[in-house]
């Protein structure tokens, strides 16, 4: 299990420090020039050479990457050109937020996704398999942001339950924070919630056909031990891994959704960025969100190998 | 299907005597299964009907689709849902399991009867230490906790003996050797001291050494415990080591059951007869061949209107087409479902003519065809930037050489792991060796196969064991075998269309069977397409790799017949290799036996079943399961192994940690030397020549030679 | 998940079967899609572009059967034009994604060893970006186009299809016929394409029809924000967006771009489960 860690961990160094690399030269690539940015729109040429000089803009492009990792790995993003303040702490307040939202929409995807799959393969081909199938139908059939438009409308215009949008610091008070929070998940999880539950409902029903099942049954088991004990646990294997690649669908999503809910958190400022074409704050909100992403692939991989003891009592390392 | 009741309960024996009913732990009545299928309703057992007495061990044998497994299924109530009982009873202790509610059935499950399945692997759950498994009929039926289970847990294991039994409850079952797993599943069945043991197949996945220390256990236990047993099986060796009566399932009916004694030493019914005449036993005779069934089962459906038999029996009149035949019971209590069985029970199974057949000659000691030296392959070594994920690899061939000659059959015989399949496609330059070399015909084939000549590729060829894998699903049968005739640089589509059709007929199969894909033709006929495949490029050598050992006897008994006539014919020679000893005694001339990626021992196939013995040889040849009856005399004490302990590789031999006639540390540290007895007959052992040749033969019935 | 069998696929040939229900459904949602899709402008009732101050924001009724848009222009009629979009989207970018994908995974797999070292840990680089955020990555770099962001939703899904062909590779690789083919002197290139390659397709094809999904609807979303189609052209996600700011006065404007997008995706989705379900009669359902 060490070695197993050992072994992600150096993968993830690795993926990170090419994906690093890939942000810079995509960035480097944007249209604009942060000298002239930074300049202002009358200033002459020669102010410009000199802020390019000064920000050493002007040397290989080797060297301005290792400047800008070496004061990555130092907790230094970097200054926005726009806002004309240290990324770091806008990054941060972002970050927490948006995560705040990541996280509850993965624990609802986890917890009634593989609730209703498990239902759905147990009562296979009757009316709980069928209601779950027809429902999540609907959830993937239309795109997030239709939803929360569909949602803000019912709940925030018309009944005038929820707000409609924005956040609320939880300092403000539990009710108004979560109050806020409660559209934006409903709308990133319909999606994942229908994957994960197709998802389970396959592999469980793969698992209940296998030997070890049956020979469970010939155990004289009863069937909720059969199904929790011996099946479950196998079942989620494949679905541990999905859920991870959803937690990016959902990191993904945040940047949709919090448009469209006026959150203030990393989708908006990327987008903000992307507009503004402020290169530090670009690279940075990427390099923060894909690191998420790959720490949460991480968690998956270490996750599926405790949760299976082949890999956690050394058979095959990879 | 209701119709079927009373018509098969008027035909049936007698209803059965209340005596009868009272003093059987289980009896089946006329029990009728049908499984729903996309094409419709299959039959998979139709009037079943046969009882076990307290302590009784019954086998239930059939080929694959005669519902033998069905019927076990359905006594535990684990058909699933596509089967469904349609009939008939089922009394376990006089009382109709199919009266009781599922949760009165669940609770006799594990408890009263228990069973074991086929294959320990997948029975046993991955994500749970096997001690887990274990408890559970106990946490469930007596009320244990976990933590007092755990006890009982460890006698268990050591009842079925288990050396470590503390260690190993805490294990995974991926941790187990598959002999191990075996003895886990037994363990779990007998953990409520269960009436009925339901053993569905429970030794088909492992080694023949392995599967004879299972037997024993089974045995011991069956005694010991006075538990009844019904033992399904496709092996009527096994069968008759175990059981003291037998059922014969075909088609999803019983065709005989009696004693074993008397079914399986004077079959009654037609097809127990072909069934038994066409077991491979020991011989040394390079003409003989196997008696066959002809034809292969077919799907049933509907109940039967003729008998079921009767369109592959060599003895069917117009009557038996005509008429469903009834189950008939003589004196003896043995029944037979045939109306001819009087007429024919002197009668023995048509043999195959060898008359007509050229002599064999003996193969020719010229330059041999493939030249195998100090052959060598290392698996899995792998290198990483990541020391930890560095790897040396394991040895699966270690310094093996061999000869064959031209229109010899060389037999390779060995267990899982013996890296008898290495040798093999080494020498097809399919696995390239770590060392040594191969030369075909005195040309070094892994260098010409590498360099793309396939002249050497068109004389050389494969049969596999696995018929279907073997075919690509998306290809016809013709267009498979078009390729190689293609690259042999036949250009015309109307002379390879011929060609096709003619080798088609040469192992027997109609011309026409071209245009069919591989899911269409049963398991035999894709390894004769197979075997046409590989006889269409003229080859003249061909490795076969198991290639009988995934069918059902009465077509293994065709297949292996077709490749010794292929060899007279054509003058083929084989790398013949097998994990069944008796097999390869019928088409091999010369054996090599190979434990561990080492020879231990080779020589004439008619030296090597007879003393001196390699240890290992010895243990192997004493395993395997034989149709003797009681007049051939007491049978032989077997020889058991250990399960393997130490992994081999290192110094010294290989066969050191499951050897019984270990002699010290000269086993573990030096290599055993190569003894030469009389006609190139070689072992590998410290033991001396003499002492190995002190032992009694193994096989008394064969003649001492010439 | 995705790794269904292909020896077991090839059993579905014998017995002659009936269509299983999600495919005709699938079939019958996507067939009229098509005919839109070719014919959209001409069955239109007004040019999707067509201006009229004033009639804007109209409820649906007789003339405007969903209603009009803030500029006036026939919602319905924008729809219809944006099918078009929308599946040329799906599939092209789907297309790039095979087109790429599948050599690469067919050479990993087969190849095996350093190659495929190598181009599996590219793919995981690619695959540490969330998917849409690396569409914003490609998209970011030039002024944004519709056939931008099809490549970019192209490249996105590449790593997928790689993985899943050469998971089947990989699987296939062991398979006897193959070693068959090999032991006849087959070249890699026959091997490839003539043994592998058909016993590919089918998982492949029921994968595809998923990929189409997603593509569609990741080129809804970056429409939406604004990194897809432009304005004034009628892609889906597009009107939804620009619907946003009088969603309350008009929802008709999301409403009718969002049926449509509905009816595609369900339909695809069903075409995908009964492709499976004839690919694979063993499958029991969304593997």
């Amino acid at each position: 299990m060490l070695l197993y860690t050992l072994t992600r961990l150096a993968y993830l160094a690795m993926v990170l420090v090419v994906m690093s690399i890939l942000v810079f030269l995509v960035t480097q690539a944007m249209p604009g020039d942060v000298a002239s940015m930074i300049a202002g729109q009358f200033a002459s040429k020669e102010v410009i050479d000199a802020i390019t000089v000064k920000l050493g803009l002007d040397q290989p492009l080797i060297v301005q990457y290792g400047r800008w990792a070496a004061g990555i790995l130092q907790g230094d993003l970097g200054r926005s050109l726009v806002l004309e303040q240290p990324v770091a702490p806008i990054l941060m307040e972002a970050l927490s937020r948006s995560l705040v939202l990541a996280v509850v929409a993965l624990a609802v995807v986890t917890v009634i996704g593989i609730g209703a799959g498990v239902l759905a393969a147990v009562r296979r081909g009757r009316m709980a398999d069928q209601m779950v199938s027809g429902v999540s139908y609907l959830g993937i059939a239309v795109p997030d942001f239709f939803w929360a438009i569909v949602l803000v409308l019912i709940f925030g215009s018309y009944l005038k339950w929820l707000p409609t949008g924005g956040y609320a610091p939880l300092a403000d008070g539990f009710v108004p924070w979560a109050s806020h929070l409660v559209l934006p998940v409903v709308t990133l999880v319909l999606m994942l919630i229908a994957r994960i539950a197709r998802l389970t409902r396959s592999s469980m029903i793969d698992v209940l056909q296998t030997n070890y099942v049956k020979y469970a049954r010939a155990k004289g088991l009863p069937e909720k031990v059969v199904i929790v004990r011996h099946a479950l646990r196998n079942a989620l294997l494949p679905t541990i891994t999905v859920l991870a690649i959803d937690f990016g669908l959902i990191l993904g999503g945040v940047v949709v959704i919090e448009t469209v809910f006026s959150f203030p958190g990393m989708g908006r400022l990327l987008l903000f960025a992307i507009q503004r074409h402020d290169l530090p704050l670009i690279q940075a909100t990427i390099l923060i969100i894909s690191t998420a992403y790959c720490l949460a692939n991480l968690a998956a991989d270490l996750l599926y190998a405790f949760v299976n003891p082949k890999i956690r009592h050394g058979m095959g390392n990879a | 299907m209701t119709a079927l009741v009373p018509l098969s309960a008027a035909a049936s024996p007698d209803p059965t005597p209340a005596t009868a009913a009272m003093s059987a732990l289980l009896e089946v009545r006329n029990l009728t299964i049908n499984y729903a299928s996309p094409r419709g309703t299959l039959r998979a057992a139709s009037d079943v009907s046969f009882a076990i007495r307290p302590g009784e061990v019954m086998g239930l044998v059939g080929e694959s689709g005669s519902g033998k497994s069905t019927v076990a299924m359905a006594i535990l109530d684990l058909l699933g849902e596509a089967g469904r009982i349609d009939g008939g009873e089922i009394l376990f202790e006089g009382t109709d399991l199919r009266r009781l509610s599922a949760g009165q059935r669940r609770s006799l499950r594990g408890d009263r009867i228990a069973a074991v399945f086929q294959d320990p692997f997948t029975s046993l759950n991955p994500a749970l230490t096997v001690g887990r498994q274990i408890a559970e009929p106990l946490v469930q039926h007596k009320g244990f906790t976990p933590r007092q289970a755990a006890p009982r847990v460890e006698e268990l294991l050591a009842e079925v003996g288990i050396r470590e039994p503390r260690r190993i409850a805490q294990s995974y079952p991926h941790q187990l050797s598959g002999g191990m797993q075996q003895r886990v599943l037994i363990a779990t069945a007998l953990g409520c001291d269960p009436k009925l043991l339901i053993l569905d197949e429970p030794t088909t996945a492992l080694d023949v050494t392995v599967e004879a220390r299972i037997i024993e256990l089974l045995a011991g236990l069956c005694e010991s415990h006075h538990l009844s047993a019904l033992f399904v099986s496709h092996n009527l060796g096994i069968v008759n080591r175990i059981c003291n009566s037998v059922c014969v399932l075909y088609g999803s009916e019983v065709v005989e059951t009696g004693r074993t004694r008397d079914v399986l030493a004077r079959p009654v019914h037609p097809y127990t007869k072909g069934l038994v005449a066409a077991l491979p036993r020991i011989t040394t005779d390079r003409r003989h061949r196997l008696s066959s069934i002809p034809g292969t089962v077919s799907k049933l459906s509907g109940p039967p209107d003729s008998c079921v038999f009767a369109p592959r029996c060599p003895f069917a009149e117009e009557t038996c087409r005509r008429l469903p035949q009834a189950l008939r019971g003589d004196a003896a209590g043995n029944s037979v479902r045939c109306w001819k069985a009087e007429a024919l029970s002197g009668t023995p199974w048509p043999e195959e003519s060898t008359a007509s057949r050229p002599p064999a000659t003996p193969p020719a000691r010229t330059a041999p065809l493939v030249q195998v030296d100090a052959l060598r392959k290392v698996f899995g070594e792998r290198r990483s930037i990541l020391p930890w994920l560095r790897r040396d690899g394991t040895v699966a061939v270690d310094d093996v050489s061999f000869t064959i000659q031209r229109g010899e059959v060389l037999g390779v015989v060995g267990e899982s792991g013996s890296g008898k399949s290495t040798i093999g496609r080494s020498l097809l330059a399919l696995i390239e060796p770590t060392a040594g070399t191969v030369l075909f015909d005195g040309a070094d084939f892994v260098k010409q196969a590498k360099e793309g000549d396939r002249d050497l590729r068109r004389r050389a060829q494969l049969v596999f064991q696995n018929s279907a894998a073997s075919l690509n699903p998306r290809k016809t049968v013709g267009a498979a075998m078009e390729r190689p005739l293609v690259l042999a640089g036949r250009q015309g589509e109307a002379e390879r269309r011929e060609m096709i059709a003619a080798l088609l007929t040469r192992v027997g199969l109609p011309a026409a069977y071209a245009d069919r894909y591989p899911h269409e033709l049963s398991g035999g006929e894709r390894q004769r397409v197979n075997i046409a495949r590989a006889l269409a490029t003229d080859p003249e050598f061909v490795v076969c790799d198991e290639a009988v050992s995934a069918l059902d006897v009465s077509v293994q008994a065709n297949i292996l017949n077709l490749l010794a006539d292929l060899r007279d014919e054509l003058g083929l020679s084989y790398l013949f290799i097998t994990h069944d000893i008796a097999v390869v005694s019928h088409i091999a001339d010369r054996v090599l036996v190979v434990y561990g990626g080492t020879i231990c021992e080779e020589g004439p196939i008619g030296r090597v079943l007879r003393p001196p013995y390699h240890p290992y040889t010895e243990a192997l040849l004493s395993a395997v399961p034989r149709l003797s009856g009681a007049e051939d005399g007491p049978e032989p004490e077997r020889i058991l192994l250990e399960d393997s302990t130490a992994p081999p590789g290192g110094g010294g031999c290989a066969f050191r940690g499951r050897c019984p006639r270990k002699l010290g540390t000269i086993c573990d540290e030096r290599a055993p030397p190569v003894q030469t007895a009389t006609d190139g007959h070689r072992i590998a052992c410290h033991i001396p020549l003499a002492e190995l040749a002190e032992r009694a033969s193994v096989f008394p019935e064969l003649a001492a030679l010439h | 998940m995705t790794a269904a069998s292909p020896t077991r696929a090839a059993s579905s040939r014998s017995a002659p079967k009936r269509w299983p229900t999600s495919l005709v459904l699938g079939i019958a949602l996507l067939a009229p899609l098509l005919v839109v899709a070719v014919a959209g402008p001409w069955l239109a009732p007004y040019p999707y572009d067509e201006m009229n101050i004033m009639s804007r924001l109209q409820p649906p009724g007789p003339d405007f059967w969903f209603g009009t848009d803030e500029y006036g222009r026939d919602v319905f009629s924008r729809t219809l034009v944006g099918t078009t979009n929308s599946l040329v989207m799906g599939v092209a970018a789907t297309a790039i994604s095979l087109l790429v994908g599948v050599p690469l995974g067919l050479v990993a797999g087969y190849g095996r060893g350093r190659t495929d070292e190598i181009i599996m840990r590219c793919m995981d680089v690619l695959m540490s970006f969330p998917p849409i955020l690396l569409g914003i990555l490609v998209l970011a770099v030039t002024p944004p186009a519709l056939w931008k962001a099809v490549v970019a939703i192209g490249i996105v899904y590449v790593p997928q299809v790689v993985r899943l062909t050469r998971a089947i590779t990989l699987e296939l690789m062991q398979e006897e016929f193959i070693t068959a083919a090999r032991l006849r002197g087959e070249s890699t290139a026959y091997i490839l394409f003539h043994e592998i390659l058909p016993n590919i397709w089918p998982p492949l094809a029921v994968e595809s029809s998923l990929r189409v999904v997603f593509a569609i609807l990741l080129g809804a979303a970056l429409s939406f924000i604004g990194m897809g189609a432009q304005p004034p052209s009628s892609d889906w996600g597009l009107m939804i967006s620009e619907a946003r700011p009088f969603v309350e006065q008009a929802p008709w404007i999301a409403l009718c771009p969002g049926l449509a997008m509905g009816i595609t995706v369900i339909g695809i989705n069903l075409l995908g489960d009964g492709l499976r379900a004839v690919l694979d009669p063993r499958n029991t359902g969304g593997h």
